[in-house]
Protein backbone atom coordinates (compact mmCIF):
# COMPACT_ATOMS: atom_id res chain seq x y z
CA UNK A 1 0.00 0.00 0.00
CA UNK A 2 1.47 3.09 -0.85
CA UNK A 3 0.96 6.08 1.28
CA UNK A 4 -0.20 9.47 0.13
CA UNK A 5 2.51 11.36 1.55
CA UNK A 6 5.19 9.17 -0.51
CA UNK A 7 5.32 11.38 -4.11
CA UNK A 8 5.58 14.24 -2.26
CA UNK A 9 8.38 13.94 -0.37
CA UNK A 10 9.86 11.92 -3.06
CA UNK A 11 9.62 15.43 -5.12
CA UNK A 12 10.97 17.53 -2.42
CA UNK A 13 13.78 15.48 -1.83
CA UNK A 14 14.85 15.28 -5.27
CA UNK A 15 14.64 19.01 -5.54
CA UNK A 16 17.07 19.20 -2.49
CA UNK A 17 19.54 16.62 -4.24
CA UNK A 18 21.59 17.71 -6.88
CA UNK A 19 23.34 14.86 -7.72
CA UNK A 20 20.52 12.89 -8.00
CA UNK A 21 20.35 11.03 -11.54
CA UNK A 22 16.94 10.50 -13.06
CA UNK A 23 14.08 10.15 -10.39
CA UNK A 24 14.03 10.00 -6.65
CA UNK A 25 12.33 6.92 -5.47
CA UNK A 26 10.42 7.20 -1.85
CA UNK A 27 8.67 3.85 -0.34
CA UNK A 28 7.72 2.24 2.56
CA UNK A 29 6.65 5.67 4.51
CA UNK A 30 4.98 4.53 7.49
CA UNK A 31 3.89 6.70 10.84
CA UNK A 32 5.83 5.82 13.84
CA UNK A 33 3.04 5.50 16.80
CA UNK A 34 3.76 8.21 19.32
CA UNK A 35 4.81 12.21 17.99
CA UNK A 36 2.57 14.11 20.28
CA UNK A 37 4.28 17.22 19.10
CA UNK A 38 5.22 16.59 15.74
CA UNK A 39 3.75 13.76 13.04
CA UNK A 40 7.11 11.44 12.80
CA UNK A 41 7.96 9.30 9.59
CA UNK A 42 10.19 6.53 8.65
CA UNK A 43 10.50 5.97 4.95
CA UNK A 44 13.36 4.22 2.45
CA UNK A 45 14.87 7.18 0.01
CA UNK A 46 17.07 5.47 -3.22
CA UNK A 47 18.46 7.28 -6.31
CA UNK A 48 21.14 6.68 -8.33
CA UNK A 49 24.27 9.32 -8.24
CA UNK A 50 27.66 8.97 -9.75
CA UNK A 51 25.91 5.97 -11.72
CA UNK A 52 25.91 4.15 -7.89
CA UNK A 53 22.29 3.27 -6.83
CA UNK A 54 22.19 4.48 -3.53
CA UNK A 55 19.44 4.33 -0.46
CA UNK A 56 19.45 5.76 2.35
CA UNK A 57 16.28 5.21 5.66
CA UNK A 58 15.33 8.75 6.37
CA UNK A 59 12.88 10.02 9.23
CA UNK A 60 10.30 13.17 8.45
CA UNK A 61 8.99 15.31 11.18
CA UNK A 62 6.08 16.95 10.41
CA UNK A 63 4.24 19.68 12.75
CA UNK A 64 0.54 18.97 13.08
CA UNK A 65 -2.44 20.77 12.72
CA UNK A 66 -2.11 21.59 17.18
CA UNK A 67 0.36 20.51 18.99
CA UNK A 68 0.86 19.24 22.56
CA UNK A 69 3.56 21.78 22.83
CA UNK A 70 4.35 25.21 20.06
CA UNK A 71 7.87 25.06 19.35
CA UNK A 72 9.90 26.45 16.33
CA UNK A 73 11.07 23.34 14.24
CA UNK A 74 14.12 25.45 13.53
CA UNK A 75 15.26 25.36 17.13
CA UNK A 76 14.60 21.51 17.09
CA UNK A 77 16.80 21.39 14.30
CA UNK A 78 19.88 23.32 14.64
CA UNK A 79 20.03 22.38 18.28
CA UNK A 80 20.17 18.53 16.26
CA UNK A 81 22.78 20.06 14.32
CA UNK A 82 25.08 21.05 16.75
CA UNK A 83 25.60 18.09 18.68
CA UNK A 84 25.89 16.34 15.26
CA UNK A 85 29.22 14.38 15.66
CA UNK A 86 30.42 15.55 19.21
CA UNK A 87 30.16 13.04 22.42
CA UNK A 88 26.10 13.72 22.86
CA UNK A 89 24.91 11.04 19.83
CA UNK A 90 22.07 12.23 17.65
CA UNK A 91 21.00 11.56 13.75
CA UNK A 92 21.84 13.68 10.93
CA UNK A 93 19.81 16.38 10.19
CA UNK A 94 19.33 17.17 6.08
CA UNK A 95 16.88 19.30 5.37
CA UNK A 96 14.59 22.18 6.99
CA UNK A 97 11.20 23.43 5.30
CA UNK A 98 9.62 25.78 6.86
CA UNK A 99 7.07 26.71 4.36
CA UNK A 100 3.51 24.61 4.36
CA UNK A 101 3.84 24.52 0.26
CA UNK A 102 5.62 21.08 0.20
CA UNK A 103 3.86 18.97 2.41
CA UNK A 104 1.13 21.25 4.00
CA UNK A 105 2.76 22.24 7.03
CA UNK A 106 6.54 22.80 8.18
CA UNK A 107 8.47 19.68 8.73
CA UNK A 108 12.37 18.55 8.66
CA UNK A 109 13.92 15.68 7.51
CA UNK A 110 16.64 13.33 9.36
CA UNK A 111 18.66 10.37 8.72
CA UNK A 112 17.14 7.51 10.51
CA UNK A 113 19.22 5.73 13.39
CA UNK A 114 17.82 2.22 12.44
CA UNK A 115 18.22 -0.85 14.94
CA UNK A 116 17.70 0.33 18.02
CA UNK A 117 14.77 0.68 20.96
CA UNK A 118 13.19 3.74 22.38
CA UNK A 119 10.31 2.25 24.19
CA UNK A 120 10.46 2.52 28.29
CA UNK A 121 7.65 -0.25 28.13
CA UNK A 122 10.94 -2.52 26.39
CA UNK A 123 13.44 -1.53 28.50
CA UNK A 124 11.80 -2.50 31.41
CA UNK A 125 9.96 -5.34 30.10
CA UNK A 126 12.53 -7.94 31.69
CA UNK A 127 14.74 -8.51 28.75
CA UNK A 128 17.37 -5.49 29.52
CA UNK A 129 17.63 -5.76 33.55
CA UNK A 130 21.09 -7.17 33.14
CA UNK A 131 21.77 -3.90 31.10
CA UNK A 132 19.69 -1.07 33.15
CA UNK A 133 23.69 0.34 34.92
CA UNK A 134 24.90 0.75 31.71
CA UNK A 135 21.88 2.67 30.17
CA UNK A 136 21.74 4.50 33.42
CA UNK A 137 25.46 5.32 32.95
CA UNK A 138 25.37 6.53 29.35
CA UNK A 139 21.90 8.13 30.03
CA UNK A 140 23.66 10.67 32.09
CA UNK A 141 26.85 11.17 31.18
CA UNK A 142 25.33 12.33 27.71
CA UNK A 143 23.01 14.57 29.73
CA UNK A 144 26.39 15.75 31.67
CA UNK A 145 28.25 16.47 28.07
CA UNK A 146 25.13 18.65 26.87
CA UNK A 147 24.98 20.18 29.92
CA UNK A 148 29.06 20.96 29.63
CA UNK A 149 28.97 22.21 25.76
CA UNK A 150 29.53 25.84 25.19
CA UNK A 151 25.46 27.12 23.61
CA UNK A 152 27.71 29.81 22.28
CA UNK A 153 30.70 27.95 20.91
CA UNK A 154 28.12 25.57 19.16
CA UNK A 155 26.23 28.50 17.73
CA UNK A 156 23.16 28.35 19.27
CA UNK A 157 22.35 31.31 21.22
CA UNK A 158 21.85 32.36 17.35
CA UNK A 159 18.19 30.72 17.85
CA UNK A 160 17.96 30.58 21.38
CA UNK A 161 17.64 33.91 23.51
CA UNK A 162 20.24 33.41 26.57
CA UNK A 163 18.75 34.46 29.40
CA UNK A 164 21.31 36.34 32.31
CA UNK A 165 22.09 33.44 34.87
CA UNK A 166 20.29 35.24 37.24
CA UNK A 167 17.10 34.72 35.97
CA UNK A 168 17.09 31.45 34.20
CA UNK A 169 14.97 29.96 36.90
CA UNK A 170 12.05 33.21 36.10
CA UNK A 171 11.83 33.10 33.12
CA UNK A 172 11.21 28.94 32.68
CA UNK A 173 8.75 29.44 35.82
CA UNK A 174 7.03 32.38 33.68
CA UNK A 175 6.94 30.60 30.51
CA UNK A 176 5.25 27.76 31.99
CA UNK A 177 2.54 29.58 34.33
CA UNK A 178 1.51 31.64 31.34
CA UNK A 179 1.16 28.46 29.33
CA UNK A 180 -0.73 26.89 32.77
CA UNK A 181 -3.08 29.77 32.78
CA UNK A 182 -4.43 29.73 29.26
CA UNK A 183 -4.62 26.54 29.05
CA UNK A 184 -5.98 24.76 32.33
CA UNK A 185 -9.71 23.51 31.84
CA UNK A 186 -10.13 23.32 35.37
CA UNK A 187 -8.45 24.43 38.88
CA UNK A 188 -5.27 23.13 39.65
CA UNK A 189 -4.62 24.02 43.30
CA UNK A 190 -1.67 21.49 43.52
CA UNK A 191 -0.17 22.96 40.69
CA UNK A 192 -1.12 26.54 42.24
CA UNK A 193 0.33 25.71 45.46
CA UNK A 194 3.94 24.85 43.82
CA UNK A 195 4.02 27.58 41.78
CA UNK A 196 4.04 29.97 44.63
CA UNK A 197 6.48 27.99 47.11
CA UNK A 198 8.49 28.69 43.93
CA UNK A 199 8.88 32.15 43.65
CA UNK A 200 8.92 32.83 47.43
CA UNK A 201 12.20 30.42 47.24
CA UNK A 202 14.07 31.05 44.11
CA UNK A 203 17.14 28.80 43.34
CA UNK A 204 20.67 30.34 43.25
CA UNK A 205 21.73 31.79 39.85
CA UNK A 206 22.84 29.12 37.28
CA UNK A 207 26.72 27.40 36.99
CA UNK A 208 26.78 28.61 33.58
CA UNK A 209 25.02 28.91 30.47
CA UNK A 210 24.07 25.75 29.13
CA UNK A 211 21.94 24.29 26.11
CA UNK A 212 19.02 22.54 27.93
CA UNK A 213 17.33 19.28 25.81
CA UNK A 214 14.16 20.38 27.30
CA UNK A 215 12.80 16.56 27.32
CA UNK A 216 16.01 14.61 28.41
CA UNK A 217 14.10 11.44 29.79
CA UNK A 218 13.85 7.45 29.23
CA UNK A 219 12.09 7.04 26.31
CA UNK A 220 13.38 9.75 24.10
CA UNK A 221 16.63 8.12 23.74
CA UNK A 222 17.88 4.98 21.34
CA UNK A 223 19.28 2.25 23.14
CA UNK A 224 20.68 -1.47 22.31
CA UNK A 225 20.83 -4.89 24.04
CA UNK A 226 24.47 -3.99 25.23
CA UNK A 227 23.08 -1.00 27.00
CA UNK A 228 24.36 1.89 24.50
CA UNK A 229 22.75 4.77 23.74
CA UNK A 230 22.66 5.34 20.14
CA UNK A 231 20.81 8.51 19.64
CA UNK A 232 19.32 11.41 21.72
CA UNK A 233 15.55 12.34 20.00
CA UNK A 234 13.00 14.89 20.67
CA UNK A 235 14.87 18.22 20.79
CA UNK A 236 11.63 20.41 20.53
CA UNK A 237 12.05 22.02 23.70
CA UNK A 238 15.41 22.46 23.69
CA UNK A 239 16.76 26.02 24.65
CA UNK A 240 19.70 28.16 26.98
CA UNK A 241 19.46 27.90 30.82
CA UNK A 242 20.61 26.85 33.67
CA UNK A 243 21.78 22.80 33.32
CA UNK A 244 20.17 21.73 36.38
CA UNK A 245 16.93 22.00 34.44
CA UNK A 246 17.30 19.31 32.73
CA UNK A 247 18.67 17.24 35.07
CA UNK A 248 15.63 17.72 37.40
CA UNK A 249 13.65 17.18 34.45
CA UNK A 250 15.23 13.50 34.25
CA UNK A 251 14.39 12.87 37.89
CA UNK A 252 11.21 14.05 37.98
CA UNK A 253 8.56 10.99 39.88
CA UNK A 254 6.74 11.21 36.28
CA UNK A 255 9.69 9.23 34.88
CA UNK A 256 10.41 6.58 37.45
CA UNK A 257 7.89 4.70 35.32
CA UNK A 258 6.48 3.66 38.60
CA UNK A 259 9.43 1.57 39.33
CA UNK A 260 10.64 4.28 42.34
CA UNK A 261 14.13 4.77 40.49
CA UNK A 262 15.13 7.89 38.68
CA UNK A 263 14.29 7.36 35.03
CA UNK A 264 13.47 3.57 36.19
CA UNK A 265 17.06 3.20 36.08
CA UNK A 266 19.15 3.92 39.13
CA UNK A 267 18.65 6.02 42.30
CA UNK A 268 18.35 9.80 42.21
CA UNK A 269 21.37 9.94 44.19
CA UNK A 270 23.48 7.97 41.46
CA UNK A 271 22.03 9.57 38.31
CA UNK A 272 23.27 12.92 39.84
CA UNK A 273 26.80 11.97 40.64
CA UNK A 274 26.78 10.32 37.42
CA UNK A 275 25.71 13.63 35.78
CA UNK A 276 28.18 15.50 38.25
CA UNK A 277 31.41 13.16 37.09
CA UNK A 278 30.52 13.67 33.20
CA UNK A 279 29.56 17.76 33.25
CA UNK A 280 32.34 18.76 36.05
CA UNK A 281 29.33 20.14 37.46
CA UNK A 282 28.01 20.64 41.10
CA UNK A 283 24.37 19.22 41.46
CA UNK A 284 23.46 21.24 44.73
CA UNK A 285 20.54 19.46 46.23
CA UNK A 286 18.32 22.38 47.35
CA UNK A 287 18.65 23.80 43.77
CA UNK A 288 17.98 20.25 42.39
CA UNK A 289 14.89 19.91 44.92
CA UNK A 290 13.76 23.71 43.05
CA UNK A 291 13.99 22.25 39.79
CA UNK A 292 12.44 19.13 39.81
CA UNK A 293 9.43 20.72 41.70
CA UNK A 294 9.90 23.47 38.82
CA UNK A 295 9.57 20.34 36.67
CA UNK A 296 6.30 19.21 38.06
CA UNK A 297 4.86 22.05 37.09
CA UNK A 298 6.36 22.64 33.45
CA UNK A 299 5.35 18.33 33.06
CA UNK A 300 1.40 19.77 34.60
CA UNK A 301 2.37 22.71 31.62
CA UNK A 302 2.38 20.02 29.20
CA UNK A 303 -0.32 17.66 30.11
CA UNK A 304 -2.71 20.63 30.66
CA UNK A 305 -1.93 22.04 27.21
CA UNK A 306 -2.24 18.45 25.42
CA UNK A 307 -5.87 18.28 26.83
CA UNK A 308 -6.37 22.13 25.50
CA UNK A 309 -5.73 21.46 22.11
CA UNK A 310 -8.27 18.47 22.58
CA UNK A 311 -10.75 20.67 23.90
CA UNK A 312 -10.45 23.75 21.20
CA UNK A 313 -10.71 21.27 18.64
CA UNK A 314 -7.45 21.90 16.81
CA UNK A 315 -6.30 18.16 17.25
CA UNK A 316 -8.77 15.15 17.70
CA UNK A 317 -5.79 13.09 18.38
CA UNK A 318 -6.05 9.88 20.91
CA UNK A 319 -2.49 11.47 21.59
CA UNK A 320 -3.52 14.12 23.02
CA UNK A 321 -5.83 12.84 25.23
CA UNK A 322 -4.11 10.27 26.38
CA UNK A 323 -0.89 12.02 28.96
CA UNK A 324 -4.03 14.66 30.03
CA UNK A 325 -5.82 11.40 31.38
CA UNK A 326 -2.99 9.44 32.37
CA UNK A 327 -0.88 11.96 33.91
CA UNK A 328 -2.08 15.31 35.03
CA UNK A 329 -3.69 13.32 38.78
CA UNK A 330 -0.05 11.43 38.38
CA UNK A 331 1.76 14.82 38.26
CA UNK A 332 -0.49 15.96 41.01
CA UNK A 333 0.75 13.35 43.04
CA UNK A 334 4.79 13.73 42.06
CA UNK A 335 4.27 17.68 43.27
CA UNK A 336 2.54 16.37 46.81
CA UNK A 337 5.65 13.92 46.98
CA UNK A 338 8.67 16.19 46.34
CA UNK A 339 6.71 19.42 48.45
CA UNK A 340 7.20 16.27 51.07
CA UNK A 341 3.26 16.24 51.06
CA UNK A 342 3.07 12.36 50.35
CA UNK B 1 -11.58 14.37 33.89
CA UNK B 2 -9.83 16.87 31.70
CA UNK B 3 -10.64 16.58 28.62
CA UNK B 4 -14.05 15.46 29.31
CA UNK B 5 -15.07 12.14 29.05
CA UNK B 6 -18.21 12.17 26.56
CA UNK B 7 -16.33 14.10 23.46
CA UNK B 8 -13.61 11.99 23.66
CA UNK B 9 -15.68 8.84 23.68
CA UNK B 10 -17.42 10.72 20.69
CA UNK B 11 -13.97 10.90 19.06
CA UNK B 12 -12.79 7.71 19.20
CA UNK B 13 -15.85 6.10 17.78
CA UNK B 14 -15.35 8.08 15.05
CA UNK B 15 -12.03 6.85 14.91
CA UNK B 16 -13.45 3.40 15.13
CA UNK B 17 -15.60 3.78 12.09
CA UNK B 18 -12.50 5.67 9.99
CA UNK B 19 -10.22 2.37 10.82
CA UNK B 20 -12.99 0.25 9.86
CA UNK B 21 -12.08 1.40 6.03
CA UNK B 22 -9.61 -1.16 4.14
CA UNK B 23 -7.73 1.72 2.94
CA UNK B 24 -6.22 2.73 6.47
CA UNK B 25 -1.78 2.39 6.80
CA UNK B 26 -1.77 -0.77 9.00
CA UNK B 27 1.07 1.06 10.99
CA UNK B 28 -1.64 4.16 11.69
CA UNK B 29 -4.51 1.48 12.38
CA UNK B 30 -2.46 0.13 15.03
CA UNK B 31 -1.28 3.66 16.68
CA UNK B 32 -4.90 4.59 16.70
CA UNK B 33 -6.30 1.63 17.81
CA UNK B 34 -4.06 0.92 20.83
CA UNK B 35 -3.91 4.36 21.80
CA UNK B 36 -7.77 4.06 21.54
CA UNK B 37 -8.28 1.13 23.90
CA UNK B 38 -5.65 2.49 26.44
CA UNK B 39 -8.27 5.42 27.03
CA UNK B 40 -11.38 2.95 26.57
CA UNK B 41 -9.83 1.83 30.01
CA UNK B 42 -8.48 4.93 31.50
CA UNK B 43 -12.73 5.77 30.83
CA UNK B 44 -13.82 2.48 31.91
CA UNK B 45 -12.33 2.63 35.48
CA UNK B 46 -13.49 6.07 35.95
CA UNK B 47 -16.97 5.02 34.81
CA UNK B 48 -18.20 3.62 38.05
CA UNK B 49 -16.30 5.66 40.48
CA UNK B 50 -16.45 9.27 39.03
CA UNK B 51 -20.03 10.85 40.91
CA UNK B 52 -19.13 9.35 43.92
CA UNK B 53 -15.68 10.99 43.71
CA UNK B 54 -16.85 14.17 42.82
CA UNK B 55 -19.99 14.31 45.36
CA UNK B 56 -17.20 13.17 48.33
CA UNK B 57 -14.72 15.58 47.10
CA UNK B 58 -17.57 18.59 46.68
CA UNK B 59 -18.73 17.47 50.36
CA UNK B 60 -15.20 17.54 52.07
CA UNK B 61 -14.47 21.60 49.94
CA UNK B 62 -17.61 22.56 51.06
CA UNK B 63 -16.93 21.73 54.71
CA UNK B 64 -12.82 23.55 54.38
CA UNK B 65 -14.82 26.30 52.75
CA UNK B 66 -17.47 26.95 56.01
CA UNK B 67 -20.22 26.68 52.50
CA UNK B 68 -23.75 24.98 53.15
CA UNK B 69 -25.12 22.49 50.85
CA UNK B 70 -25.16 19.38 49.09
CA UNK B 71 -25.59 18.19 45.31
CA UNK B 72 -28.80 17.90 43.88
CA UNK B 73 -28.11 17.64 40.07
CA UNK B 74 -25.84 14.30 40.15
CA UNK B 75 -24.70 14.10 36.06
CA UNK B 76 -20.77 14.33 36.24
CA UNK B 77 -21.10 17.21 34.10
CA UNK B 78 -23.16 18.92 36.74
CA UNK B 79 -21.30 17.69 39.66
CA UNK B 80 -18.03 18.87 37.74
CA UNK B 81 -19.26 22.68 36.97
CA UNK B 82 -19.80 22.34 41.19
CA UNK B 83 -16.49 20.81 41.75
CA UNK B 84 -14.27 23.82 39.48
CA UNK B 85 -16.46 26.47 41.79
CA UNK B 86 -15.05 24.94 44.67
CA UNK B 87 -11.84 24.14 43.61
CA UNK B 88 -11.24 27.78 42.85
CA UNK B 89 -12.35 28.75 46.01
CA UNK B 90 -9.80 26.32 47.71
CA UNK B 91 -6.83 27.78 45.65
CA UNK B 92 -7.84 31.26 47.17
CA UNK B 93 -8.54 29.74 50.49
CA UNK B 94 -5.20 28.34 50.39
CA UNK B 95 -2.91 31.40 49.27
CA UNK B 96 -4.69 33.78 51.90
CA UNK B 97 -3.79 31.22 54.96
CA UNK B 98 0.03 31.07 53.91
CA UNK B 99 -0.41 34.75 53.58
CA UNK B 100 -1.90 34.40 57.24
CA UNK B 101 0.88 32.10 58.73
CA UNK B 102 -2.24 30.31 59.40
CA UNK B 103 -0.51 26.45 59.54
CA UNK B 104 -3.43 24.86 61.03
CA UNK B 105 -5.59 25.51 57.81
CA UNK B 106 -2.87 24.85 55.24
CA UNK B 107 -2.59 21.73 57.00
CA UNK B 108 -6.18 20.79 56.72
CA UNK B 109 -5.69 22.45 53.15
CA UNK B 110 -3.11 19.47 52.17
CA UNK B 111 -4.89 17.07 53.75
CA UNK B 112 -7.19 17.23 51.45
CA UNK B 113 -5.35 17.97 48.60
CA UNK B 114 -3.43 14.62 48.92
CA UNK B 115 -6.99 13.20 49.71
CA UNK B 116 -8.19 14.29 46.34
CA UNK B 117 -5.41 12.61 44.70
CA UNK B 118 -5.55 9.52 46.02
CA UNK B 119 -9.40 9.72 45.03
CA UNK B 120 -9.00 10.38 41.70
CA UNK B 121 -5.66 7.98 41.25
CA UNK B 122 -5.66 5.44 38.04
CA UNK B 123 -4.59 2.07 38.70
CA UNK B 124 -2.26 2.31 36.13
CA UNK B 125 -0.50 5.99 37.26
CA UNK B 126 2.90 6.20 37.44
CA UNK B 127 3.11 8.09 41.21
Amino acid sequence: MTHPLEARVAAYIAGRMPLAEGVVEVSGLERISGGASRETYRFVARWNEGGYARERRMILRRDPPASLIDTERRVEFEAYRAFHGSAVPVPQMLWLEESPEALGHPFFIAEELAGFEASPQTLFAGGYDAVLPQVAERKWTILGEIAKADPIALGLDKVMAPPPLTSCWSRELDHWEALIDKDQAEPLPITRAAIRWLRAHPPPPAQKLSVVHGDFRTGNFLYDAAGEIHGVLDWEMAHLGDPLEDLAWSLQPIWTFGRGLAGGLVSQAEAAAIWARASGLAADPAALHWWILFNCVKGQGIWVGSAAAFNRGGNKAPIMVYPAWWLINAQDRAMLQVMGRL
Amino acid sequence: MNPKVPPVLYELAGLLMKNAAPDVPPPERASDLSLSALLLVVAAEMWDRGAAVLVEENRALRALLGEAGEDGDLRISALTVENERLRAGLIAAHAAAEAAGDTAREAAIWAELVASTERRRLSMAPV
